[in-house]
């Protein structure tokens, strides 16, 4: 393959490496994924839990393009919990716990037992740079692998420096090094490098532990898997989590430390998450409250870890040590790792294409925590992306961009890459504009188009998808189809449910409209529903919130206007009349690719919109005349 | 996807897409006419204006005019009798279906029509919006074309200059109130979604409700002061007032003079006060000429000079003329110490007959000023000759210019200070919207909807409200949860 060692290489085998050398690799392309730890692969840093609200969602869409996190997350899933199950359809996430090191195993497994994939030990020194394109790395040993493309998913890894209280020491996870090089390369190619800080909190011995003083949290017995394709029922026993406190005495002994904090002496400088503060952060900004609450999650079946979640700190560790022990249940307990905190290098997002290629470096693609996001699902997102479209660039075909009307991957990489970001990156349900549109329940069919265009999933998952979709569809028609009337048996059914009568004839589907009839009430009417949840309960919603999604789907069609109407690259943002300096300034940073995207910059008035959209009109008629 | 696809349910309409609303606006010029004509452009023009037009037939033809009586939509009552023509698509001027509603041409009707059509659905046109649409649905040509980029531009720095400055401080303020009100309830329905699983207390229903009520009450009230708004219904009264043979006479025939052909003489209710109306930037400005003042023992002129008196208590803006040929008597003084000074402004006349600096004139009005006790201290006597002196001249018309200005600016700066009046049609037009989205709310509220479904009319609602305050919509929300909120797992 002239010259080259690999069509894709990808550095780094955290959450989004794992997705991005996995695409191109069941793409059949020759890929690589460097790592300086393999015994890391897949290795859950942070919290032992996968997906949340608006991180399941994006699990389920990953799971539907054809990568692995879903598969993964259900086959090691510990407990199973669908989070806001009493609210409405578009805001039901499912979350999970996994097993860290069966889900570490799991994903360790897949990449080698894919034919088209190695796996190389090593570490990324330099990218090899000719002109404006990435032909591939070097690693610290001095070898050269050459190749058409190249992700970076470094994580938090890229000039790591994390913090024991005053302490410092360098690396991006206890036991790994950080990564040195990448970044002052790509500085001193003119990106603009800025950094963040996240923390992690204390593990502890569960043997240690009076659980007798703790609250048992048990998951869901109702389980919808991830992935379409996993099995219906979970393969590893469930276990419960439990719940402690923090209390007046613990909140003392941090007030009285703060100074030993290198957040609140000044020493870290990154911008931490506002949504994931750490314990100190939340007894100085809250100061009214006297008691926090924190999960013990075990991190495994078969590990003495317990993880204590929402106690993130970077305290040194005697005052670790103190204050942990004034927690219900910890008053002896043995800690196994200390909190701290890591700051690491980001690229400003706002420098890289919504195919992740990065617009100064051809070639060259990020993805994940190295883009300013925080999560595992954010960074399994965009390495598949990336992956994707590093395949497709490789063998010629058009990028792969989602809408964000039409998946939360599309919002999340839109946002990054529009408005870039000041904190960690984290999805939420409210920053989908669409989230009526965007629910779990329809991933299906939001992405099953764009699936099969992709072209990762077998032929088998694929018809299996068609199945489910067919069948909810026929369910839908059945519904909407069979009518009711007002006669002496339907009266009888009616009172059983209880609704009120009829006046007329009616469809099933205005009578399951009515609040206090669900889609089981329809089998006395002779619906036959399969009884399966993963096809009645999408129909069900579809049906029962006709309207709102009616109306959502009426934004769409307006934004899609805007959306589809396509910005020339080269445009002279400084010829339009009628756009300030600064919306001028912003346009031609940010190189917007639809007018729908120009209209979220910050600072672009609507004004502006209408000035752009004039220009490009007036543009083409002077073309069509001959003027040009 | 054979399913998702849905029919009826149209009662949560869309809005608040630009381009495919329908707009509407007065087409004439403005002011007094035989007739005026407003045109309605969009893809609802038909519906909408169908809620006045209650004789529009279900399908209307193209270019086909219609006659019959306007009802009011709002009031039931009627409104005018007019002509409407119609166009289908692709065959009007704008290249969209449109409706042109040629009524009477009174300001107070086209108004009136304006306001029905908002209320049913249609918002006021920006500047040069007719053209804009014309030109992108391929109606007009390249070199119009540059006509609607100035357009354009034009619009584009008002939009700069807009925001708060336009806004009047108490309806700035009141709008501030509904949206923090709206921010406090969306903080807390979001934060109850993404962070269900956090130990965060989001308050109950009821507290919730209790405040969108409150948005919705104020923004009630707030819509319902553009009905009753003083400026578009009675417009800004101003009085000449001022001793005999000062020029009161000739300044109220140069201010309504040029503007003759836009101007209707309504005769005095009285022999001695003559009104006459101007349209000046779309706001009725009534002046009113009053006998001049002196003390006299005809019993005949008293009565006159009674009726001047009182005239001056309803005005808006007084304007005291004197001679600026000469000093400043002390019977101006005299006369000037009956009237409202906050509405005073002093206009020193026949400056061509006595050369001067302006310098010079306002230092001995100053003099003159100050031995009287009509100012509490100086500062007040050095701001009043500052800001409220004009010196002109009847015979010159650069002087009417002179005059306007100062209403003008009266009409931007001053009027309606303390007060959270709407007074300008798109506040109006994106408020009754932001008032609908509520009220959609609270419905959804009381019909015990979803926490998502209620945060869409709610957040529909902010936007309008951020872009009257000339705002911008983004992640205030989620600014709003992490400061109330402690949230971190």
């Amino acid at each position: 393959m002239s010259g080259f060692d690999f069509d894709v290489i990808v550095v780094g085998a955290g959450h989004a490496g794992i997705e991005a050398c996995l695409a191109p690799a069941r793409l059949g392309l020759k890929t690589a994924i460097v790592t300086t730890n393999i015994d890391r692969i897949g290795y859950m840093s942070c919290n032992p839990s996968i997906g949340g609200l608006a991180k399941g969602h994006m699990v389920r869409e990953i799971d539907v393009l054809g990568g692995e996190m879903g598969l993964a997350a259900d086959a090691t899933c510990i407990q199973y919990k669908r989070l806001n199950s009493g609210k409405g359809p578009a805001v039901r996430g499912t979350r999970v716990q996994s097993d860290k090191h069966k889900y570490s195993a799991y994903m360790c497994d897949r990449l080698r037992n894919e034919p088209a994939l190695s796996i190389i030990k090593g570490e990324v020194k330099k990218l090899i740079l000719n002109k404006s394109c990435c032909e591939g790395v070097v690693l610290s040993d001095g070898s050269q692998l050459r190749a058409r493309a190249v992700i970076i998913t470094t994580g938090t890894f890229m000039n790591a420096v994390m913090h024991f209280g005053l302490r410092q020491v360098p690396g991006g996870r206890i036991g790994d090094d950080s990564t040195v090089g990448i970044s002052n390369q790509l500085a001193e190619f003119g990106f603009s490098i800025l950094r963040l800080k996240t923390g992690t909190p204390a593990r502890l011995d569960k043997d240690s532990i009076d659980w007798s003083k703790t609250t048992a949290q048990y998951g869901d017995e109702k389980v919808f898997p991830f992935s379409f394709r996993s099995p219906k029922v979970l393969p590893l026993p469930q276990i419960a989590c439990y719940l402690s406190r923090t209390t007046a005495k613990t909140h003392q002994i941090i007030r009285d430390n703060l100074h030993l904090s290198p957040m609140y002496s000044g020493i870290i400088e990154g911008i931490g998450p506002r949504y994931c503060p750490s314990i100190e952060d939340k007894i100085v900004r809250f100061a009214d409250r006297d008691s926090h609450q924190t999960f013990l999650e075990p991190e495994g079946l078969n590990t003495n870890s317990i993880y204590l979640q929402g106690i993130s700190t970077s305290l040194p560790e005697s005052v670790q040590d103190l204050f942990l022990r004034t927690m219900p249940g910890l008053e002896n307990v043995k800690i196994l790792k200390y909190g701290y905190a890591v700051e690491y290098d980001f690229i400003e997002p706002t420098q890289i294409w919504h195919r992740l290629e990065t617009r100064n470096i051809g070639r060259l693609f990020l993805a994940g925590q190295i883009n300013g996001t925080s999560g595992y699902e954010e960074a399994a997102a965009q390495g598949f992306i990336a992956g994707v479209n590093a395949a497709h660039l490789v063998l010629g075909r058009p990028e792969f961009v989602l809408g964000r009307d039409q998946a939360y991957i599309g919002v999340l990489i839109d946002d990054l890459i529009t408005k870039g970001t000041l904190e960690p990156y984290r999805m939420f349900t409210s920053r989908a504009e669409h989230r009526l549109a965007l629910r779990e329940d329809n991933t299906i069919e939001r992405l099953k188009i764009d699936s099969e265009r992709i072209g990762i999933l077998s032929k088998t998952d694929q018809d299996k998808s068609t199945e489910i979709v067919n069948a909810r569809s026929e369910l839908y028609i059945n519904i909407n189809e069979t009518k009711i009337y007002p006669n002496q048996e339907t009266l009888f059914k009616l009172a059983a449910i209880p609704t009120s009568a009829l006046t007329k004839s009616v469809s099933l589907a205005d009578l399951l409209r009515r609040a206090e009839v669900n889609v089981f009430h329809l089998q006395s009417f002779g619906i036959e529903f399969f009884n399966d949840p993963l096809i009645f309960e999408p129909v069900e919603i579809a049906i029962k919130y006709e309207g709102y999604i009616k109306r959502q789907n009426e934004l769409i069609a307006q934004a899609k206007k805007f959306e589809e109407l396509l910005l020339p690259l080269d445009l002279l943002y400084s010829d339009i009349r009628g756009l300030s300096r600064e919306e001028v300034e912003k346009l031609c940073r940010v190189r917007p690719r639809t007018l729908g995207q120009a209209q979220r910059i910050s600072g672009v008035n609507p004004s502006a919109i209408q000035a752009i959209m004039v220009f490009l009109k007036s543009k083409k008629s002077r073309q069509e005349a001959g003027f040009v | 996807m054979g399913y998702g696809g849905a029919q009826e349910q149209d009662k949560h309409k869309v809005k608040g897409f630009k381009d495919n609303e329908t707009i509407c606006a007065v087409s004439t010029p403005p002011g007094f006419g035989g007739i005026a004509v407003i045109r309605i452009s969009g893809p609802q023009s038909f519906e909408i204006s169908r809620k006045i037009v209650h004789f529009l037939p279900e399908e209307p033809e193209t270019h086909k005019i219609y006659f019959g009586t306007l009802n009011s939509f709002i009031e039931k009552t009627a409104i005018d009798e007019v002509l409407v023509s119609t166009f289908h698509q692709g065959k009007s001027y704008s290249g969209e279906e449109t409706v042109e509603i040629s009524c009477h041409g009174s300001p107070a009707i086209t108004q009136w029509i304006l306001q029905e059509l908002v209320s049913a659905g249609a918002r006021i046109a920006d500047r040069g919006e007719f053209s804009y649409r014309a030109f992108i649905n391929g109606k007009i040509d390249l070199v119009q074309a540059e006509g609607v980029l100035e357009l354009v531009e034009s619009q584009s720095k008002r939009a700069i200059q807009q925001g708060l400055r336009q806004l009047k401080g108490g309806l700035s303020l009141k709008l501030k109130n509904i949206q923090s009100d709206l921010l406090y309830v969306l903080a807390n329905i979001e934060a109850a979604i993404d962070f269900s699983t956090e130990d965060i207390e989001v308050l109950n229903k009821e507290t919730l409700f209790a405040r969108t009520k409150r948005a919705e009450e104020t923004l009630g009230i707030l819509l319902s002061t553009y009905e009753h708004g003083r400026l578009l219904i009675e417009g800004l009264q101003v009085v000449l007032f001022g001793a005999p043979n000062v020029g009161k006479s000739s300044l109220f025939n140069l201010l309504l003079e040029e503007a003759r052909s836009i101007v209707t003489e309504i005769p005095g209710t009285t022999r001695d006060v003559v009104e006459s109306i101007l349209l000046l930037d779309g706001v009725r400005v009534a002046f009113f000429d009053t006998a001049g003042i002196r003390e006299s023992g005809d019993s005949v002129e008293k009565i006159g000079v009674q009726k001047s008196r009182e005239s001056q208590s309803k005005a808006d803006v007084i304007f005291f003329l004197f001679d600026g040929s000469r000093l400043f008597s002390s019977a101006d003084v005299e006369i000037l110490r009956g009237l409202d000074l906050k509405k005073v402004l002093i206009l020193g006349n026949k400056i061509d007959l006595f050369l001067e600096s302006e310098d010079q004139r306002r230092n001995k009005l100053k003099a003159v000023l100050k031995k009287s006790d009509l100012f509490l201290n100086q500062n007040e006597l050095d701001l009043f000759v500052q800001k409220k002196v004009l010196f002109i001249s009847t015979k010159e018309n650069k002087s009417r210019e002179i005059v306007l200005n100062s209403l003008r600016e009266h009409l931007t700066n001053n009027q309606l200070e303390d007060e959270a009046v709407i007074s300008q049609a798109r506040h109006f037009e994106n408020l009754s919207r932001a008032a609908d989205f509520i009220k959609q709310g609270n419905e959804a509220i009381s019909h015990g909807a979803d926490a998502e479904f209620v945060a869409l009319d709610f957040k529909a609602a902010l936007i309008c409200i951020q872009e009257t305050l000339g705002e911008r919509f983004d992640d205030q929300i989620m600014d709003f949860v992490f400061k109330q909120f402690c949230i971190g797992k």
